[in-house]
């Protein structure tokens, strides 16, 4: 026990990161919205990061999880509403389907675009993206482009009280836990066979398939992870909290941005990264929003020029050299 | 919503998707469905699928020609056809120039930007991983939207050229559409030539082939490197003042995004290195997305024009999966 115990005190500076900023969201009054909003970058920049972090693939169609996630929680909360018995049970229905179908976009893009590389990756990961969200407008399946509202049936099924507690407690603290659990399964993973098989990978890819490391296999792993825990982010904190999804609302590039921006700010590849680039872009997005409304992006886009040229590392992976050498580096990865 | 119409009696409304909606579910909800007339229908579209798959193709060779000398998908493509429109449109209403004169005036701007870009951004991320050449060309593409809006708000905008109009018996052709064709293929043409003939033409493609070997062969590789950017982003910023011709009032700092990813489709049609296999690519492009979309019309219950973007993307997919090197790659 005492030998596999430091592998993995990295997790500690994150899960305090967590835990603070939830006591904080449930003691002072009015700070939760603005609390549950960091975890959701968090949560997002942890998730994304798994993948790319481990393989050096760059999802640009990372959204299409979420947002399939959110259609399953909205496709369980429509279709299973009229079975009063069910109760609470839509919800779990819901987040299942959320799953399901998650797995079955990350299987069929892990079997296309897998097999490519760099630039030509990033490019099927945006064309299946786009490719789902035209197909559900075209061929007007799951409501079409006028999309879905059940903030209604949700209401009539679980009642006002309930449904209240649900999306602005339960939603948001259900973000926490997939943002602790992504931490959690990135740590494992980098600790275990699938971590180190994965790092020969992203070194040199023909190397280790000669050495006879099965890449698809372990890629495929770490693409369905990140997937789900994309596909529960949006099921929580989209499906279940708004109660409505429109199509041109969910596959949006421009969240899959907001997750490489969070991670690049962080430090890519780093554990602790996600939290600190979440927590920088959360509250300078929150901050600009109320002080500069509408002119958020104009300012922000010169801001990631700046970073990418001049920090690539990001905020962690500065610290990461700093304290290399000192017995606080076995807390920073 | 503003509308231009400057030198004929021509008045337009609605954009020329819409309008193609509504003329099409017209004339199958009016008419008796005869094969012949959708077979004319079909044949007519085509023919405007062709003079727009012109445009297409021009405005996706600067993306295979910076993806091919520094290896870095442009996710801002779209954003620079944005600012060849703006460019075309500020000419025609402010000016009162006609889009031919528009056509040098954006070369040398988008020029501009390409070099401006490429020295204080690209420069430096050509060895860096995808992962902030991706995210610093999505910021740039934010950017120019974001300027834009700031300069001339987020409405629809649009401008008429009006030079008359051919009528074939089974379509008009508005004769600036044609002008704009012809133009897209003397550029491709004249790049052509002065891709073959010329030194620096030369010194571009053997840094596209190998930029090892160029160096070593006395290529000055990092001011190739800058040239190759600065006119890609021109070529692309041309184009974009062609593709006016076809959205009478589609101007919108927000119509980048659409054409960015019809631009990776045709790129990697086109075998996503080579500019002129993406110019062909643009012309099959333009084809199949109006043949396509003449088809879906006629499936009751659907939603044709989604479900042509739709189509697009899953050829993507497909083309990625058996074909990754293009339709005219080895």
């Amino acid at each position: 026990m005492k030998k596999t115990l430091p592998k993995y005190y990295p997790l500690i500076p994150v899960f305090a990161a967590y835990l603070i900023m939830f006591l904080i969201g449930f003691f002072v009054p009015g700070m939760w919205q603005m609390v549950a909003l960091l975890a959701f970058y968090c949560a997002l920049g942890q998730s994304w990061n798994i993948f790319m972090g481990m393989t050096g693939y760059v999802d640009f169609g990372y959204v299409t999880f979420i947002a399939l996630g959110t259609y399953g929680m909205s496709l369980g909360i429509t279709y299973c509403s009229q079975y009063e018995w069910l109760g609470i049970g839509i919800i779990v229905i819901g987040f299942i389907l959320a799953m399901f179908l998650a797995s079955l976009s990350a299987l069929l893009e892990a079997f296309i675009a897998l097999r490519l590389r760099g630039a030509y990756f990033a490019i099927a990961c945006i064309g299946i993206n786009e490719g789902l969200r035209y197909f559900i407008e075209g061929a007007k399946i799951w409501g079409g482009s006028e999309g879905l509202i059940y903030f209604g049936a949700l209401v009539q099924a679980l009642g006002r009280d309930t449904v209240n507690q649900l999306t602005s407690f339960w939603a948001d603290f259900s973000v926490f836990i997939i943002a602790a659990l992504a931490a959690f399964l990135n740590m494992h993973y980098m600790r275990s066979k699938i971590g180190y098989a994965l790092t020969a990978v992203r070194e040199d890819e023909d190397a280790a398939k000669v050495m006879g490391i099965n890449a698809n296999k372990y890629k495929t792993i770490a693409f369905l992870t990140s997937g789900w825990l994309g596909a529960g982010v949006g099921a929580m904190a989209w499906g279940l909290k708004l109660g409505y999804v429109y199509p041109g609302d969910v596959f949006v590039i421009h969240y899959t941005v907001e997750c490489i921006v969070v991670v690049l700010l962080g430090g890519a590849g780093t554990l602790l990264g996600p939290v600190v680039g979440g927590l920088i872009y959360g509250l300078s997005k929150y901050w600009l929003a109320v002080i500069m409304p509408g002119f958020q992006l104009l300012i922000f886009a010169p801001i990631i020029i700046i970073i990418i040229v001049a920090a690539p590392e990001g905020v962690v992976g500065l610290l990461k050299r700093r304290l290399k050498g000192t017995r606080l580096e076995m807390f920073i990865e | 919503m503003k509308i231009f119409v400057r030198g004929g009696d021509f008045i337009y409304k609605g954009n020329t998707q819409e309008t193609l909606s509504e003329s099409l579910s017209e004339v199958f909800s009016n008419r008796v469905k005869e094969e012949k007339m959708i077979l004319t229908l079909l044949a007519g579209n085509l023919i405007h699928g062709l003079l727009l798959g012109g445009v297409y193709g021009l405005a996706t060779m600067g993306l295979s020609l910076i993806f091919g000398v520094i290896n870095v998908v442009n996710v801002g493509h779209g954003q620079f056809i944005m600012v060849g429109a703006f460019v075309a449109l500020t000419m025609f209403t402010v000016l009162g120039l006609s889009p031919v004169i528009a056509i040098p005036a954006a070369l040398i701007i988008g020029m501009a930007l390409g070099f401006f870009f490429f020295y204080t951004v690209m420069r430096r991320l050509i060895r860096a991983p995808e992962l902030t050449s991706l995210l610093a060309t999505f910021a740039m593409g934010i950017l120019l939207e974001e300027i834009a809006k700031l300069i001339f708000g987020a409405d629809f905008r649009g401008y008429y050229w009006a030079v008359g109009k051919i009528t074939l018996p089974i379509t008009t052709i508005p004769m600036s559409k044609l002008y704009a064709f012809i133009g897209s293929i003397a550029i491709a043409l004249f790049l052509y030539l002065w891709f073959s003939k010329t030194r620096i033409g030369t010194a571009i493609r053997s840094v596209m082939e190998d930029s090892e070997g160029a160096r070593v062969c006395g290529v000055n590789v990092s001011w190739i490197h800058a040239l190759s950017f600065a006119i890609g982003i021109g070529l692309t910023v041309m184009s974009g003042v062609l593709l006016t011709m076809f959205i009478p009032v589609g101007i919108n700092p927000y119509m980048g995004g659409g054409y960015t990813l019809k631009a990776f489709v045709i790129a990697v049609l086109g075998g996503l290195t080579s500019p002129y296999g993406a110019f062909f690519a643009g012309l099959i492009f333009g084809l199949i997305e109006n043949g396509a979309y003449t088809l879906f019309a006629l499936i009751p219950g659907v939603a044709p024009f989604p479900l042509t973007v739709s189509l697009a993307f899953w050829m993507l997919f497909f083309l990625l999966l058996v074909k990754p090197t293009g339709l005219l790659g080895k």
